[in-house]
């Protein structure tokens, strides 16, 4: 069965190319929110294995999306990998708030196979 | 003969050298005066009686002659050009001489009268002044010149506080690309619908990470002043893509209020960037601890009374009533200005930020390149005290921007200015 993965960022084109390469293994659905505000609301109604997170968002960022799933009871258990394009402090400092959690953070630009590994890594641990 | 004589000490007593040449005796001299002594060192009793060949070298006396047919041919009064005439002690004298033809009838001779001036004070004077005036020249240029530097040098600091941002801006469209190669070199199946749009994709993503590197290197280059046609709302657009990350990051809202029917300006480009990075990136400081922070970009035409009316006297200097000015206003909702911060605002080093976060020249270089356009720069808190806006009032017309024609006429610039006609309009 195909393991559901939910992607928010901002960065619309960045989001399809992304899905379309997970989907095109058949090993994953993939969910894309643009908005992180309404991450919380779609996580809920999607109800994903992990979560791929994009550090740098207008409105909410990585940091606060993750705080809203870790205080939800159902997503504080689903696995977070953060994405970001890592170049500067204040970025690595709201990297670091996500790294006290369960998450990973990988850099953009996206390394396909690693992030497929990380992916499998990480459900497996989820035991999923 | 005591009317000759009174004549006679009348004449050397002249402050203006007198002599007379008969025309029809081979223009001997008649009439030699003690100032015409003075000036040449001849003495009277050697140059009566005597040519311009006995008396001078040849070169000289020929253009004398010359000179004095001409007068005899034309019968009336002529300027002679201005003259050097070295005395037999080697020094210069510049002479200004007007010459007259005389007819005596009692004799009837025809003279000609030249009445020379001594004007080598004058020009000693005038070379003097002239000497003082290229230094001047030479030090006002070092100083545009200097000015030129010190914005230069603010533009690295700013490019410096923004490379992080626009590299961030960069990895977005490489990541996308990336992407892009990864799903197309597992093999593309031939009903596969994704591949036009992932090249559709790929292809936007270079477009958008070169307009990102080429207006980051636009912005850097070093140049002179130099003037192109520009459109606000494309100015205020190539801004907001440097500065993207900065406002995401501070989370900021932003909204340009177009304007319709707007006319060009006439601005250098990338010191305006400067200009336009400099407020948007001190808005955003500004508003560090808002909430929702927010910016406002509108861009306005007004008319000069108008404008008169609401910014006191010193406007009349910069522009002409009756003229039409475009206004661009950066609006912000943060702390705005102390009132005890008003009037050192645009001094040199002035900063209110903490260390490592401005310069404090900002300001002071963004006024610099507003007034090198002829215009002006104001920062004032809002009238409900929710914030400050920073404005400036440019002129419309190419020939209210004196201040850049003159430093491209003085050889500062080492570019031609250009002024390409706008695509609009």
């Amino acid at each position: 069965m195909s393991k559901k993965v939910m992607l928010v960022d901002d960065e619309a084109g960045f989001t399809e190319l992304l899905k379309m390469n997970l989907e095109k293994s058949g090993d994953y659905e993939v969910m894309i929110e643009n908005d992180s505000m309404k991450a919380l609301a779609t996580a809920r109604k999607f109800q994903p294995d992990i979560v791929l997170l994009d550090v740098v968002m207008p409105g909410m960022d990585g940091g606060d999306v993750q705080a809203l799933f870790q205080a939800d009871p159902i997503l504080a258990k689903v696995p977070v990998i953060m994405l970001t394009a890592l170049v500067d402090s204040a970025e690595l400092s709201a990297g670091a708030v996500a790294q006290s959690g369960t998450s990973v953070m990988l850099p953009k630009p996206v390394d396909l196979p690693l992030l497929l590994r990380v992916l499998e890594e990480n459900l497996e641990a989820a035991g999923k | 003969m005591e009317k000759l004589s009174i004549v006679e000490s009348v004449l050397d007593n002249l402050p203006v050298a007198i002599f007379a040449k008969d025309a029809t005796n081979d223009f001997t001299f008649v009439l030699w005066n003690k100032k015409q002594e003075e000036v040449t060192t001849i003495r009277s009793e050697k140059a009566i009686g005597k040519n311009d060949y006995k008396l001078f070298a040849k070169e000289s006396a020929d253009y004398f002659r010359s000179v004095d047919k001409a007068v005899i041919k034309r019968g009336k009064l002529m300027k002679v050009p201005d003259e050097i005439l070295e005395t037999k002690d080697g020094e210069e004298v510049h002479l200004r001489t007007v010459k007259i033809p005389v007819f005596d009838p009692a004799t009837q001779r025809q003279l000609v009268v030249g009445i020379s001036e001594d004007i080598t004070e004058q020009v000693r004077s005038h070379e003097q002044l002239e000497t003082l005036n290229k230094t001047l020249s030479e030090a006002n240029r070092e100083l545009q010149e200097t000015q030129m530097q010190l914005i230069q040098a603010e533009k690295l600091e700013s490019i410096g506080r923004l490379a992080a941002g626009v590299a961030h801006e960069v990895k977005n469209p490489l990541a996308l690309l990336l992407l892009g190669v990864d799903y197309l070199s597992q093999g593309i199946d031939a009903d596969d619908e994704n591949v036009d749009k992932i090249l559709t994709q790929m292809r936007e993503a270079v477009e958008r990470a070169d307009r990102i590197v080429r207006g980051l290197v636009d912005f850097s280059s070093q140049r002179a002043l130099t003037r192109e046609a520009i459109r606000l709302p494309d100015l205020i657009d190539d801004v907001l893509l440097l500065v993207k990350h900065e406002l995401t990051r501070s989370n900021t809202k932003v909204e340009v209020r177009p304007c319709k029917d707007l006319p060009p300006v006439f601005l250098d480009l990338s010191k305006f960037e400067q200009v336009l990075i400099n407020l948007i990136i001190n808005a955003t400081h500004a508003m560090a601890d808002e909430p929702n922070p927010k910016l406002i970009i509108e861009v306005v035409t007004e008319s000069l009374d108008l404008v008169v009316k609401n910014q006191g006297a010193r406007k009349r200097e910069v522009f002409r009533s009756g003229d039409k000015v475009v206004i661009l206003r950066i609006i912000d909702n943060g702390t705005g200005i102390m009132d005890a911060d008003t009037s050192r605002l645009f001094d040199p080093f002035f900063t209110t930020k903490a260390t490592g976060k401005g310069t404090g020249l900002g300001l002071s270089v963004s006024r610099k390149i507003v007034g090198l356009h002829a215009g002006e720069l104001k920062i004032k808190n809002r009238e409900d005290q929710k914030g400050a806006i920073a404005q400036i009032t440019l002129p419309t017309k190419l020939d209210a921007t004196v201040g850049v024609d003159s430093i491209v006429a003085k050889g500062v610039d080492t570019n031609p200015h250009k002024l390409a006609p706008s695509d609009e309009d």
